[in-house]
């Protein structure tokens, strides 16, 4: 079982279009697979059509209570489930903090579902914070989109810094450009910039595309609605590149 | 109603296009395909999946061919592939999972189509308000059976399927299936069921029926079973028809020699040199089919150094067992045989005059078998008990031949007995006669493949595969043996006075 968290301090970044397409892409090359909204905004859930209601909350959750197993639903597509999102995650962090050993937290709740799933897809909130740090804990890979703004940049050197600073030696970082509008010089600019400086950012490149934005109105993933276009590729090409990890 | 009702049955005045309408009318529904399918069940001819609680069923469509391996009592699937072709042995699978679940069941044995079931395949989503599926129906509209529909639940949907599956109930009457496959409906269409076929023998027999009766009622099953594994050993579709057909041979042999004197002589004469033919003439196919089954044991048994030496050892066997087999089938589809048989089964078919021939054949079967099984007994006693550390290999080899007879005895005889007591009685029995079994077949395959070695050096064979042959000829004698020792050992367990006890309260007392 493989745990990819789609992570980043900045929101509006495409972390949930990235779990929800990479996921999909897994299922349909028959690896069984899960995403886990993380959110209290339930965005990922809200795509797959799928109430973000979670008995008992997030206390519930994080005490163990409840069978994660138990609360994981069927999304539409064949090998893909998601254990979707609830509002009282915007007080994970609360929660955990009760807890022994918080930043552990997480890792032992997702142990039990590594019989059943080859990939874990974890969509994260935005934010550096316990949760975050039990999402490092749990990760085998941190898939962090970057939009190609100077300010984009700063937060990666942060994240950068933060894993090193925590000696968090079991996770691989792996920040690839996200909503890259090849229209604006700068984001060309930038891109072509950082692939030298940073030689650790993925080739593949998200596009900034319409309809990547149209998932909102078919709450769907994009390649259930449209068997060929540039971001449908460009998730293709991430999926691949992610592979190979 | 329970969690798991899944599978219901949609009665013959209800059609598919009436119960889509009517269910669209309760639920939010979408059609998601619809699609002309050919389902083709596959089993071993002695049912081994079967037995073991699978179903191996091939669905063919426009779209898609897949392969499926499915739990036959609680529908859960175990594996699917997607393929054209279904291969014809386990080890020729390329899926691993299809591999290991396959072969532990079927061994050598054959995959065989069973029957095939043609329909019209529709696949239903039921959505709730958000447009979300919730849960998914399968409906088979069938042309010769009654159409199925199967519920196949979502996970986190529990709800949702409890629902519909009452609705189906209240609603439509439908009553839930007590089997997840359509298998048995299908097999009874072709005037078949299930297990209608198995190499182990059971003959029903009443102990007041006469001697002579019961022993055509006998060989009307072996000739049955001869029958029946005909085709297959012409064909050669794999190595167990031969063997269950020679099984069927030695028990006739067994039964024209050892049910003394119920048919009369000349009867018992002629057969039994027939019978003695058909044994003959099967014998090399079946002794090169042995060898091919124990090859990736020999391969295992040598040095790793020398492990791919021995592959020429594998193709000199096939080309002689193909050879072997061509010489049997012509012979099995010659006029003399066919005559024969026949002649035998029109023997069979006779009624029995109204008194016996022969004062042994006025008896009852029950007053036969006791004295027949307890003779043959006694003389596996007298045979073994003579045996020691220096007797001949021959010694062994009769008592061999008479443990078999005892064998087929009790096996023909068992419906007499009480289940248990029999059973044990045959079980200890096997145990014993495995020993003497591994014994002779050592002995045979040392001295065959010393043969072998001898014929294959004619044809230039390399260094090294006579080098692994002669490792080969040192372990199989390494393993006769080991088996020669052991003998006195399970001779020991079988005279037991436990055992010896269960034999006489069995048989004597009557005989």
């Amino acid at each position: 079982m493989t745990i990819i968290a789609t992570y980043n301090i900045k929101g509006g970044v495409g972390k949930t279009s990235t779990a929800v397409n990479l996921a999909f892409l897994a299922a349909q090359s028959n690896y069984k697979t899960l995403i886990w909204d993380l959110d209290p905004q339930g965005a990922s859930s809200y795509y797959f059509r799928i109430k973000p209601k979670v008995k008992g909350g997030s206390k519930a959750l994080i005490a163990g209570d409840r069978d994660l197993d138990g609360l994981i639903k069927a999304t539409d597509f064949e090998n893909l489930d998601l254990l979707p999102a609830d509002f009282s995650f915007r007080n994970l962090d609360l929660v955990l903090d009760e807890r022994k050993k918080p930043t552990q937290r997480l890792k032992k709740l997702l142990a039990p579902l590594s019989e059943e799933y080859d990939y874990i897809f974890l969509d994260c909130p935005p934010n550096i914070s316990l949760l975050s740090e039990a999402i490092f804990e749990a990760s085998d890979l941190l898939l962090s989109p970057i939009i190609p703004t100077t300010l984009s940049l700063r937060t990666l050197e942060q994240l950068k810094k933060h894993i090193k600073d925590n000696k968090l030696k079991n996770i691989q970082l792996l920040p690839f450009f996200s909503m890259a509008d090849r229209r604006k010089k700068m984001h060309r600019e930038i891109i072509e910039s950082l692939a030298e400086q940073h030689p650790d950012i993925l080739q593949s490149i998200i596009p900034y595309a319409s309809d990547i934005e149209r998932m909102g109105l078919e709450r769907q993933p994009l390649g259930s609605y449209i068997n060929k276009s540039r971001s449908v590729e460009a998730y293709q090409s991430l999926w691949q590149e992610l592979l190979a990890f | 109603m329970t969690e798991n009702t899944n599978y219901f049955e949609i009665p013959a005045n209800l059609t598919i296009k009436k119960f889509i309408s009517k269910l669209s009318k309760q639920v939010d529904l979408q059609i998601i395909s619809q699609q002309y399918t050919i389902k083709t069940f596959y089993d071993s001819f002695d049912w081994r999946l079967y037995s073991a609680n699978m179903l191996c069923e091939h669905k063919h469509s426009q779209k898609n061919s897949e392969l499926r391996l499915v739990n036959n009592k609680t529908g859960q699937l175990l594996s699917s592939m997607e393929t054209e072709q279904v291969p014809d042995f386990s080890q020729l699978f390329t899926d691993e999972s299809f591999r290991q679940l396959l072969s532990p069941e079927l061994q050598m044995r054959a995959l065989l189509p069973l029957c095939h079931l043609s329909y019209e395949a529709y696949l239903i989503n039921i959505l709730n308000k958000d447009q979300k599926t919730i849960l998914r129906l399968q409906v088979d509209e069938y042309e010769l059976l009654n159409n199925r529909l199967q519920l196949l639940p979502l996970k986190g949907y529990e709800k949702a399927h409890q629902k519909i599956a009452q609705l189906l109930q209240d609603k439509f009457n439908l009553l839930p299936s007590a089997s997840c496959t359509v298998l048995n409906e299908a097999l009874k269409h072709q005037g078949r069921k299930p297990q209608d076929y198995s190499s182990k023998l059971s003959i029903k027999l009443k102990p007041e029926m006469r001697a002579d009766k019961a022993s055509q009622l006998i060989y009307k099953h072996l000739l049955h079973a001869i029958h029946i594994n005909e085709a297959g050993t012409i064909d050669d579709t794999d190595s167990e028809f031969l063997h269950d057909f020679r099984v069927a041979v030695r028990r006739t042999r067994a039964g024209l020699s050892q049910i003394k004197n119920t048919l009369p002589a000349e009867i018992v004469a002629k057969y039994a040199s027939f019978f003695a033919w058909l044994g003959q003439i099967t014998g090399p196919t079946r002794d090169l089919d042995v060898y091919l089954l124990s090859y990736p044991n020999y391969k295992e048994v040598l040095p790793e150094s020398l492990q791919d030496d021995i592959a020429p050892l594998y193709d000199f066997l096939m080309q002689k067992q193909q050879q072997a087999h061509n010489e049997l089938a012509e012979k099995l589809k010659s006029p003399e045989y066919t005559k024969q048989l026949l002649e035998w089964e029109t023997y069979l078919k006779q009624s029995l005059p109204k008194k016996g021939s022969t004062t042994e054949a006025n008896q009852t079967i029950q007053e036969l078998a006791d004295l027949r099984i307890w003779k043959v007994y006694q003389r596996v006693l007298k045979e073994g008990g003579a045996i020691e550390a220096g007797s001949p290999p021959e010694a062994l080899h009769d008592l061999r031949k008479t443990c078999k007879k005892l064998r087929y005895l009790m096996e023909f005889f068992q419906d007499l007995y009480p289940a248990q007591d029999i059973k044990r009685a045959i079980k200890s029995l096997k145990g014993f006669q495995a020993i003497l079994g591994d014994f002779q077949d050592y002995e045979i395959q040392e001295l065959s493949i010393k043969q072998f070695s001898e014929e294959m050096m004619a044809n230039l064979v390399a260094s090294n595969t006579l080098l692994a042959m002669g490792v080969l000829v040192q372990y199989l004698d390494v393993m006769k043996c080991k088996a020669r020792n052991h003998f006195s050992e399970q001779f020991t367990l079988f005279v037991e006075a436990e055992n010896k006890a269960m034999f006489t309260q069995l048989f004597k007392h009557k005989a």
